[in-house]
């Protein structure tokens, strides 16, 4: 990628200590304890809380977020001692079931021996875990990895029994996905009726004993190329839960596949499956139905451009072609990922048949984005220059000037989107395809 | 210690020895040792904010220039949230097609951490430069740079030999001080020293003494939270009585910047926000400058105007154009003066614009009953007695807190206010626990001034009409502590040092 060795403009992402942090945050009755100087919590929350649909602050985030503010002496002398009286105070003023550490790139750099101080409280029986998430140590991506091994090897109780028909769902980074906390109760409510037993972890309705039990779970659905991949391979290791990777299903399309995929996994009698898909798709086009007369008439379908992180880039550029007949031209993957990576996800995207498959672009910098989908339309040689007219963007609130270069319809779906509210809008499954095709098609409508 | 001279900006602790932990009353907080109150702690703590973002806040405002923040991925990352609140200054300053802040990261990793990040930033720096053109390049430097020990310094000035750009460097590691609003000094010396001291065409001369104006110019140190209609009334009032302002430097070019240089006064909004630049704009340039007050609340207009039209002998001008909007004011807002008598108010917000909100809401007719400022330092002392002395001698509560919702919330608890006015974060905490609220900084309403008064009136009476929304969520939300917590001392937490043990140790 070109801007690995350089500065990298704008990037959609926060430190590995913010990715740490906003997975403590999403978890119901979890607190973090950020052991670093004063500003790095509040600069991954804030990010995260404004930049993630207005999440927003509520009990133990934000300015609340217990943290240790290491200041020169601690740099100087080490910061061991602060820990352990931080960690103490925050056990009695603070209510939660959950204690998270997590440290900063100074902590890391000076190296205080978290483990050690740490571990006096968890041989007490307190529910304190820790992890080394030090800013230095990678993206938001690595820190949600990081912090996610930490309690699958310190919370994550050993030796259970295995339950058939119990499943994990990884690889969903809240704020990184706007949508995560609709994007997982659609997928649990599918599920569901298949009478398989969800823990998506990281909604207001799980709870930390499904978390704790989380290793009798029969499959780890990991539903990023990247993400959560190293979490899934440790809970293997530890608990020996085999895992599946599979993009996440958005619209009936997508869906159909991935529920099919579930239940051969878990031996769900197919016929059971499929008439959840037929009544789930009844449902989607009962409602769509009634937009075929305005889609046909003003011709609806748009070469579309994406821009998001790899797991919904690859997702969004699927349902647009799929089920909203669109053309993908340009999908842009806004992750820092690494070659390794890279191809990964190039594989996935050749899943897609080859005339309907967009033009991969691996960029962070939000001005090269636009200059690069720029480049591609140009060499297209249209005689008028609208090589993609009508074109719609669905991206970041950073790429409206991208939209408005290619006289574009704009609609903000991935990381940091500051122009709307998000609640419990989610994309995936049949009702989240549903509510992603009216909002597009009310952007169409707009201006009436 | 001088913005000219300093290296590195020192901390707030140690320029104006700030404190950033005390609860007591307004009372005590006079009687209070100044040593004793800086070195005190707190054995739980929850996140403060870092030196980097208030500086980082200010230099995006900036318009078309280029912040590099040198540290790790996620330190510039509050660049979103900030462009929010930037880019409706824009919208409010008549510019809805403004660019967005541009911010970039050398994204520190951990190979950089073994081998030193120097190349990366010279690098990067130039790559900016040749790539974006912008007016101006803005380098921070964050934690992990300055403990590795990149010569950050050096960087620069190679850099600046190599671009005709300014650049302004802030060199503002958040472990360096306790004190965040030292950021506030970070930027001003960044501005100073790459727009006047070390900028490519070198510092604008002092303007000639013979050179007479017809009329005076003011310098107006603006703040990024404070928004476009404060700007109006402050310029409204100044021009009424014949002075001119020049509005800086947030928002500001390079040319209004250095044009400040020229002014026949500065005049301070906020001196827990400015008195660094001020101090450096009267020793290089022999202006003289206003720093005592701010326009908020009858009475504090009144000073502030008259403070500063006595410079040029126009104080006649000022008391009468007071007066007659004051009476104005009054007469205006009376109806929503009637809502509010006898209601008691809780503040939280920086020492100075909490004080002196406080006397604005005092005048509405209001109790202030508690306070809480993010830090203490001698610019407010007085403030305290005066609010205390203003109410009949009633002393309140105060809390000098970087945050820490924990003691605010267990305060209110206590206190039960009718209205609670806070900051951008802070209001969230009482509305949690079910109080109305009303906030101290929006940039797009008016605080300051007569219209000031008048707005603040008819919106505090607007929202004690309904308050149903924080009502019903303060029963269905979780607290966040132990319910033992609220009956403890709001303030145990708090390490309180004995005075003599403190000055023996700084001997």
């Amino acid at each position: 990628m070109s801007s690995v060795n350089s500065c990298v403009e704008r990037p959609r992402c926060q430190c590995a200590l913010g990715g740490a942090l906003i997975t403590l945050n999403s978890i119901h009755r979890a607190a973090a304890i950020v052991h670093a100087s004063p500003g790095c919590a509040a600069t991954a929350d804030a990010a995260a809380s404004q930049g993630g649909g207005y999440w927003g602050t509520t009990a133990n985030n934000g300015r609340a977020t217990p943290s240790t503010n290491m200041l020169e002496r601690e740099i100087v002398f080490g910061g061991e001692e602060r820990l352990q009286e931080q960690i103490g105070t925050t056990l009695e003023v603070v209510d939660a079931d959950l204690f998270g550490v997590v440290t900063g790139c100074m902590t890391d750099i000076i190296g205080d021996d978290v483990k050690a101080v740490v571990s006096k409280f968890q041989s007490e029986g307190k529910a304190v875990v820790f992890a080394e998430t030090g800013g230095f140590k990678g993206t938001t991506s690595d820190g949600y990895d990081l912090i996610w091994q930490a309690l699958v090897e310190q919370y994550v109780e050993k030796g259970l029994p295995r339950k058939k028909g119990l499943v994990n769902i990884l690889g969903l980074v809240p704020t990184q996905d706007v949508f995560w906390r609709g994007n997982l109760l659609e997928l649990r409510r599918l599920l569901e009726k298949l009478e398989v037993d969800v823990n998506t972890f990281l909604t207001p309705f799980d709870d930390l004993s499904a978390l704790r039990r989380s290793s009798q779970a029969a499959l780890n659905i990991v539903l990023s190329d990247t993400d959560g991949q190293r979490v899934a391979q440790r809970f293997e290791e530890l608990h020996g839960v085999p895992h599946v990777t599979l993009p996440p299903p958005i619209g009936p399309s997508a869906t159909e596949r991935f529920l099919r995929e579930i239940g051969e996994r878990l031996e769900v009698e197919s016929q059971r499956v499929e008439q959840l898909i037929a009544e789930e798709c009844r449902w989607y086009y009962s409602f769509i139905e009634h937009l075929a007369e305005l889609y046909n008439d003003q011709d609806f379908q748009r070469y579309a451009v994406i821009v998001a992180g790899c797991a919904s880039a690859y997702a969004l550029t699927r349902f647009v072609s799929e089920d909203l007949n669109w053309i993908p031209f340009a999908t842009v993957v806004t992750d820092l990922v690494d070659e390794v990576q890279q191809e990964r996800i190039r594989t996935r995207f050749e899943e897609l048949p080859t005339e309907l498959r967009p033009r991969l672009i691996f960029e962070a910098d939000t001005t090269r984005i636009a200059e690069k989908v720029l480049e591609q339309v140009a060499a297209e040689n249209d005689p008028y220059g609208e090589a993609i007219s009508p074109a719609f963007v669905l991206a970041s609130t950073l790429d409206r000037p991208l939209a408005a270069a290619l006289k574009a319809g704009f609609w903000s779906v991935s990381y940091p989107v500051v122009n709307r509210v998000v609640t419990d809008q989610g994309y995936y499954g049949y009702r989240g395809g549903l509510r992603l095709a009216t909002e597009i098609l009310s952007v169409l409508v707009s201006n009436r | 210690m001088s913005l000219k001279t300093d290296k590195t900006v020192p901390g707030r602790e140690e320029r104006v020895g700030a404190c950033i932990a005390y609860g007591g009353t307004a009372c005590g907080i006079g009687k209070a040792g100044k040593l004793c109150l800086k070195v005190q702690e707190r054995g739980f703590s929850q996140a403060g904010i870092c030196q980097l973002l208030p500086t980082l806040g200010m230099l995006l405002t900036l318009p078309e220039t280029a912040v590099i923040v040198h540290g790790a991925i996620g330190c510039g990352s509050t660049g979103f949230p900030m462009n929010i609140s930037i880019r409706l200054h824009h919208l409010l300053r008549g510019d809805p097609n403004a660019k967005d802040s541009l911010w970039f990261s050398t994204n520190l990793t951990e190979t950089d951490v073994v081998h030193g990040g120097e190349q990366k930033l010279e690098r990067s720096i130039l790559e900016v430069d040749q790539r974006y053109h912008p007016k101006s390049i803005v380098v921070l430097q964050s934690c992990t740079p300055a403990i590795i020990g990149d010569d950050f310094e050096g960087v620069i000035e190679r850099v600046r030999d190599l671009t005709k750009t300014p650049i302004l460097a802030s060199s503002c590691a958040g472990f360096k001080t306790k004190v965040w609003a030292t950021g506030y000094d970070v930027a001003f010396h960044a501005i100073v020293h790459g727009y006047i001291e070390k900028d490519p065409e070198g510092r604008p001369l002092p303007r000639a003494t013979e050179s007479k104006r017809e009329r005076p110019l003011v310098n107006i140190i603006n703040l990024a939270s404070v928004g476009r209609p404060d700007e109006d009334e402050m310029r409204r009032l100044l021009n009424a009585i014949g002075i001119d302002a020049l509005i800086g430097p947030n928002f500001g070019s390079r040319e209004s910047v250095r044009a400040m240089t020229q002014a026949d006064l500065t005049v301070s909004v906020c001196p827990t926000h400015d008195d660094y630049f001020v101090d450096y704009l009267r020793e290089e340039y022999g202006i003289p400058s206003v720093i005592k007050e701010m326009p908020i609340g009858l009475d504090n207009t009144e000073r502030w105007l008259v403070d500063i039209a006595s410079h040029f002998g126009l104080q006649e001008r000022a008391r009468t154009l007071a007066r007659e909007e004051s009476a104005r004011a009054r007469q205006l807002a009376s109806r929503h003066i009637q809502q509010l008598k006898g209601k008691r108010v809780f503040l939280s917000a920086g020492e100075f614009r909490a004080l002196v909100t406080a006397s604005l809401f005092q005048e509405l007719g209001l109790e202030v009953i508690g306070l809480r400022s993010y830090h203490h330092d001698d610019f407010g002392t007085d403030l305290y007695a005066r609010l205390v002395q203003s109410q009949g001698g009633k002393d309140f509560s105060i809390d000098i807190a970087n945050f820490q919702p924990f003691e605010l919330v267990n305060l209110l608890e206590k206190l039960k206010p009718d209205l609670f006015a806070g900051h951008i974060w802070d209001n969230v905490w009482a509305a949690r626990a079910g109080f109305p609220t009303i906030t101290i900084f929006r940039i797009f309403d008016y605080y300051v001034g007569y219209r000031g008064f008048y707005e603040v009136a008819k919106k505090a009476a607007r929202v004690l009409r309904n308050s149903s929304f924080n009502a019903k969520l303060a029963q269905l939300v979780e607290r966040g502590y132990h319910p033992e917590w609220y009956a403890e001392s709001a303030f145990k937490y708090i390490k309180v040092r004995p005075c003599n043990e403190v000055e023996t140790a700084a001997e």
